[in-house]
């Protein structure tokens, strides 16, 4: 450098030549890029590749439109026009003076419009003036008045002749139709026929690749005017965000992506010659399913009032994939989305995309009041299992307060002395997994922060002292029957197996997450012959409420010789007897544990006076009282002394809500510490594993225990607890609110919560104990029109004292002993569902001699009695095709349904045997010649003749009646 | 490997990487010949760079050191080795040429300012290059839509912005009202008064370090030690709960530091003389105020008669005072770290009854 220095240069300038082309070109090259970069996001291409496809789309469906016209047609048409041109060339002449004339006349018109256009802007803004003036008292006011009053005249001139002029064109015209009239009406036909193919013509040459389009409009650089290509959003006044100081309209963009997320399919799309279906297009493309329910225009749910991140969560406003915080469902799409999008754990937004299968956790996020939201089957689900593992009665969570609604979900141990041995109860709650398969009873001790020898001592203690305290708080309880008759096991098995225990109860069969909530709602009858002795069960199966008041289990109305049988079955189940004990704590060892316990409420040395005040029995004792304390047992059982105790979780109300960084990952580091699903998920498959690693004081350590949740469980209650959110959407977010969406959330809790669904299918939910009857018209009914079926003052008496409807049925509806609120809101529920609560009703049945006798006629016709019990049971029938006895009509059934039944019995009850006898695609024609061939008329007939029967049996005569009632 | 990280990591504790950074300081201006040379900055930057490199192969430094927030400040040091390197060797240059009684180079041609095309043309270029990189720097480093701030969940660590964190760094020795208001004042007052007090023409307009070693060293001791050294520290060694984190450490939110300090007066009362602390805060902190006055009072004026004697005569009273006193303040910051390493001392004078505490 030095040399061209002294020239009298600082630098180089050859060199500062090339640094700056260098520079220069790297400036450029940065330019081009950063351009680039802009055009290539991900959105703008998924649109150009959307755009594509929609346009191959429009053109397959305009080709199919064109090959939908009538080309026979057309061609007639296009002769009849041909011949029509004639009689124009015929005219030319006049044709021509005409037209010429007509143009002469539009010139003139669009001229004196124009003027009178100008002429009425002037004379309003002249009259404003005058006005103005006028009240301002303005000298010249009167000469204003006087040019107003001269440019109205002028105004209406003008008009006139406006009016004139057209008078003239109409005229012409008419005398020019008398020789183009015909071409021109022939050519509207013609067009017509094209018009649906247009239209089509018209969305494809928007959506055509054109150079405007392509080259100027989309073009790098230039796409910032008026591009085709940009982001679409969805503004909702409705449903909010929180942003934490203030909460703004949810605004989400998700569409700018999911183009076709609203689009309906044909219903012939796919087939072959038709357009592709958009439920079968590529992701992005697909719609959203269910449109009808979601997304659609005319559905509860429309896309313009409820957006997608409401329910879906994640970034709205994002339109990177993952910036939008998409959450793969499993770990294969995790994998895939790794690869081809390049997919990270969402960290920078505090509410990721639920995966698909947990969506339904943001139901309760507008239907609020509801614990069981209709049509969201696993959310009932994840709510099903959140109560049967009972987790709401450690952790406190809105909507599962436990209370009138929903009791402690373990049995009571009040009267434990009498139901169970000592040895049993260690053996138990040692591994209860080990004597039940399918408990939810779960386990404390042994877990993976407890299980060193160390700790096996002190569990040992813990269990032997839990026991103590449990019997030596227990009350005296007297059985019915001390020693009771044995029965016969054979027909007790048939009993458990066909009256509907298996609603409730599993015996010993299936997987607990198979058998799902519903048959786990009572205790697993597996291995209770090991449990408990034959008095006690003969007491219990006998009636619950007898040992414990409160207890959901209702009353199956068996004789003693059926209870005696039942009882012997249920006896000689036997199974594993779980795990012995682990170790033997000595007294040493009792006292260690017990006085830890002290010493976390008092200082040592009070803490070693209060133990030497207390010989060995007193302390098993106490240090079983206050192991129950720490672990919560009272929580779900019902415990002497622990009636005020407060649940021991972390309230889940809004856990879903929660942030992530309030969740303690501590030395776990096998999952990502910036999801909440992922230490959810790990927490419940084992409640101990945060421990993990970390040097704590016994009573330091968690000590939630662990349920043996399968993987399938797991997510049940991730669901649950993802639905427990802070409530921030505004009610205007709400659905409708009525008294009859009261009854229906009321009724639908009750229904879940009373196990109702075990065996029956109310709302398309349901009916477990359905699966295992061979034959579903042997099963228990569905219930979904209930309410429109029988009248409320039957279904009362009903539910008191249920009578048997149709005797041929092993199943039977058991007692359940309802108070009077919770009748009237089963009551209330089915009218709900059906709509058709309302002002009671009387129904007049009209004794015209002429309809009894064709209703009669008909009865016999259609051979009801062939499968409807009319005080006898028709024998030669195979008995899934008997049906109620009709005698009870007139009082159990609404005379409305039955026109309605009579009219289409498969549209009220899918699949029932009930036929219809009205074809329902010839209806209003009627088959039968009765009452001048009216149907309605006919069915109303036989409505009127079946309410005349009486003397069927009647649960209002035994109301509240007996519980030993016959069948 | 795992060695050569626990000694990073041991290196980079805060005691530790201060002195380390004090000595690097001292050999920098005691062996300047030496760091003046090509092969020394070369081999500096060399190192940087290699460590740099070998660093990302961990995933915890990669994850600190890649952070869009903290890539400037890798810039940073970078660009902070160089100048000082550079200013160093160009002033050892000078000073050679100096005592070989040739004047400083950029006297040699002192009669010349090249403007056009040198300085327009070399502008120039720098725009063309800042915008090169300021455009491939948005392209790579995204700044992404986060989530909305929440004031029930700051961020752990919660940090200043980069150039504060050396502030940042200094309220884990004082209080904020010292940390966060009085020193950066005499900061800001202080970067005012040189050019008041230091009246000295040499240096002017070309490097040296000979003619002014006790400015530059003091200003290399505030500026790269004081200032840009903890602003590295800070970012890249400070942690959740701002707890310190070697560069190849994982940030883990659990980590415990076993932190208890003591204030002067329980030192003096309780420990020294062995009896209860007196409950009159005046009583129980006469100590503490009296060495604090002492240090702000009477130390410049100590200085000035003893080891400062020549600067009082050449600057006179007014402008020794004033340097005099700014540069005690300036040592208050690593004499109180030191304090707290050895001691654990807390508070030399804590008045909680008033929040007055130094």
């Amino acid at each position: 450098m030095a040399e061209k220095k002294g020239v009298g240069h600082a630098y180089n300038i050859d060199f500062l030549n090339v640094v700056f082309a260098a520079s220069s070109l790297f400036l450029f090259l940065a330019v081009v890029w950063m351009v680039w970069d802009d055009f290539d996001r991900d959105w703008k291409n998924t649109q150009r590749r959307f755009a594509a496809l929609q346009y191959q789309v429009t053109e397959l469906q305009r080709q199919q439109a064109s090959r939908a016209i009538d080309q026979n047609k057309l061609k007639q048409l296009q002769a009849q026009e041909k011949a029509a041109q004639q009689t124009i060339v015929a005219n030319r002449q006049k044709v021509d003076d005409l037209q010429a004339k007509l143009a002469d006349a539009n010139i003139r018109l669009g001229r004196a419009t124009t003027q009178a256009q100008f002429a009425k802007a002037t004379y309003d803004h002249d009259r404003y003036d005058f006005e103005s003036a006028r009240v301002a008292g303005a000298a010249d006011a009167a000469s204003k008045q006087q040019l107003v009053a001269d440019e109205e005249k002028q105004v209406s001139n003008l008009n006139l002749q406006v009016e004139k002029i057209t008078a003239e064109r109409a005229a012409i015209q008419k005398d020019l139709d008398q020789y183009v009239g015909q071409a021109t009406t022939i050519q509207k036909q013609i067009d017509d026929m094209g018009a649906e193919a247009g239209r089509i013509q018209k969305q494809a040459e928007v959506l055509a690749p054109s150079v405007l389009k392509d080259y100027f409009r989309n073009a790098p650089l230039l796409d910032f005017m008026a591009p085709t290509i940009k982001i679409q959003q969805i503004i909702l006044p409705n449903v909010v965000d929180d942003v934490n100081f203030t909460r703004v309209p949810k605004m989400d963009r998700c569409t700018t992506c999911h183009q076709a997320i609203d689009k309906k399919d044909a219903p012939n799309c796919g087939t072959p010659q038709q357009p592709p279906c958009w439920a079968k297009a590529p992701q992005p493309f697909k719609p959203h399913p269910n449109l009808s329910v979601y997304l659609g225009g005319d559905s509860p749910h429309p896309i313009d009032k409820i957006g997608c991140t409401v329910c879906h969560e994640g970034m709205g406003q994002s339109v990177s994939f993952t910036g939008a915080a998409h959450m793969p469902a499993d770990n294969k799409q995790k994998e895939e989305w790794e690869k081809n999008y390049g997919w990270e754990e969402p960290h920078l937004w505090d509410y990721p995309m639920l995966p698909t299968k947990m969506t339904e956790a943001s139901c309760v996020k507008c239907h609020k009041q509801q614990v069981y939201v209709p049509n969201a089957p696993n959310l009932s689900l994840a709510y099903g299992t959140f109560e049967r593992a009972g987790c709401y009665a450690c952790h406190k969570t809105k909507g599962f307060d436990a209370g009138p609604d929903i009791k402690r979900p373990g049995p009571i141990l009040t009267k434990i002395d009498a139901k169970l041995s000592q040895d049993w109860v260690k053996t138990w709650i040692r591994n209860p997994r080990a004597v039940k398969q399918t408990t939810w009873m779960p386990r404390f001790w042994y877990n993976t922060n407890n299980s060193s020898p160390a700790d096996a001592v002190r569990n040992e203690a813990e269990i032997n002292a839990i026991v103590a305290y449990l019997f030596a708080n227990s009350e005296k309880f007297e059985p019915t029957l001390r020693t009771p008759a044995r029965g016969d096991a054979k027909a007790g098995e048939q009993i458990v197996k066909s009256i509907g225990c298996q609603g409730c109860h599993v015996v010993g069969e299936g997987e607990r997450t198979a058998v799902g909530p519903h048959r786990t709602f009572g205790q697993p009858l597996e291995n209770i012959g090991n449990k408990t002795t034959y008095a006690w069960i003969y007491d219990w199966v006998r009636d619950p409420k007898h040992y414990s008041p409160a207890t959901y289990m209702p009353n199956l109305r068996l004789t003693d010789a059926q209870v005696a049988d039942v009882a012997t079955y249920l006896v000689s189940l036997k199974g594993p007897t779980g795990d012995a004990a682990k170790a033997t704590p000595d007294q040493k060892a009792v006292d260690g544990v017990l006085l830890d316990y002290l010493k976390a409420t008092m200082p040592s040395a009070d803490a070693q006076a209060q133990l030497a005040k207390w010989n060995p029995e007193q302390k098993q004792v106490e240090l079983g009282q206050r192991a129950i304390n720490r672990y919560g047992c009272f929580s779900c059982h019902e415990i002497k002394g622990f009636e005020k105790a407060q649940s021991i979780g972390t309230d889940l109300s809004e856990e879903g809500s929660k942030l992530v960084t309030r969740l303690d990952f501590a030395f776990v580091t096998d999952i990502p510490h910036t999801s909440k699903l992922e230490w959810f998920r790990k927490k419940l498959h084992n409640p101990r594993v945060f421990d993990n690693g970390r040097e704590l004081q016994p009573l330091d350590r968690l000590r939630m225990p662990d349920f043996g949740l399968s993987d399938e469980e797991v997510e049940r209650l991730m669901t649950a607890i993802m639905s427990f959110q802070r409530e921030i959407q505004p009610p205007a977010a709400y659905p409708p609110q009525s008294a009859r969406y009261d009854y229906l959330q009321a009724g639908r809790t009750l229904v879940h919560r009373r196990n109702c669904v075990g065996c029956h299918i109310i709302e398309d939910d349901g009916g477990d104990f359905l699966k295992l009857v061979s034959n579903p018209s042997l099963g228990p009914p569905r219930l979904t029109p209930e309410g429109a079926r029988v009248q409320p003052e039957w279904l009362y008496a009903f539910l008191r004292g249920p009578i048997t409807i149709r005797p041929w049925l092993d199943v039977r509806m058991p007692t359940f002993g309802l108070d009077d609120v919770k009748l009237n809101g089963v009551i209330r529920y089915f009218g709900s569902i059906s709509n058709t609560i309302g002002p009671f009703q009387t129904h007049e049945i009209a004794h015209a001699g002429s309809t009894d006798a064709a209703g009669k006629q008909m009865f016999e016709t259609f051979q009801c009695q062939k499968c409807h019990v009319l005080g006898a049971i028709p024998k030669e029938q195979a008995i899934d095709t008997l049906a109620p006895d009709l005698r009870m009509a007139s009082e159990r059934l609404n005379p409305d349904w039955i026109v309605q039944w009579l009219k289409n019995p498969l549209a009220i009850l899918p699949g029932t045997r009930m036929p219809g006898f009205w074809p329902v695609d010839t209806y209003p024609k009627s088959p039968f010649p009765q009452l001048g061939g009216d149907p309605d008329a006919q069915m109303r007939a036989i409505r009127d003749y079946l309410l005349t029967f009486r003397g069927g049996p009647s649960p209002k005569r035994s109301a509240g009646g007996s519980t030993t009632a016959t069948n | 490997m795992g060695f050569i990280k626990g000694i990073f990591n041991a290196v980079a504790n805060p005691w530790v990487f201060f002195t380390l950074a004090v000595a690097s300081l001292a050999v920098l201006v005691w062996k300047r010949e030496r760091v003046a040379s090509k092969g020394f900055g070369y081999g500096l930057l060399g190192f940087l760079t290699v460590f740099l490199a070998f660093g990302t192969f961990d995933p915890n430094f990669r994850l600190i050191v890649t952070k869009p927030d903290n890539v400037p400040i890798v810039g940073l040091i970078f660009l902070l080795v160089f100048f000082v390197w550079y200013s160093l060797r160009e002033g050892v240059l000078n000073d050679r040429r100096i005592a070989a009684g040739q004047g400083p180079i950029e006297k040699a041609e002192s009669d010349r300012v090249w403007v056009w095309p040198d300085l327009v043309y070399t502008e120039l270029i720098s725009l063309i290059v800042c915008s090169v990189v300021l455009i491939v720097w948005s392209i790579f480093l995204k700044a992404p839509l986060e989530q909305p701030a929440n004031p029930a969940n700051t961020p752990n660590p919660s940090k200043a912005p980069w150039y504060f964190l050396g502030l940042q760094e200094m309220l884990v020795y004082f209080d904020p009202w010292l940390a966060g208001v009085v020193l950066p004042t005499l900061i800001i007052v202080g970067l005012i008064c040189i050019p008041y007090i230091d009246k000295n023409p040499k240096g002017n307009g070309y490097y040296t370090f000979t003619e002014r070693k006790a400015e530059i060293t003091i200003f290399l001791f505030g500026f790269a030690v004081l200032w840009a050294s903890l602003i590295v520290l800070g970012t890249f060694l400070r942690g959740p709960n701002w707890n310190f984190f070697g560069p190849f450490e994982f940030w883990d939110i659990h980590k415990l530091e076993a932190l208890t300090n003591v204030n002067l007066s329980e030192y003096i009362w309780v420990r020294a003389f062995g009896r209860a602390l007196p409950t009159a805060w005046y009583v129980r902190e006469i100590f503490g105020i009296l060495l604090v006055l002492f240090y702000v009072l009477a130390l410049p004026v100590l200085l000035g008669r003893s080891v400062f004697k020549t600067y009082y005569e050449k600057m006179g009273g007014p402008r020794y005072y004033v340097g005099a006193f700014l540069f005690v303040m300036m040592l208050a910051l690593p004499l109180k770290m030191l304090l707290r390493w050895i001691f654990n001392l807390k508070y030399i004078v804590a008045i909680g009854e008033y929040f007055f505490n130094i």
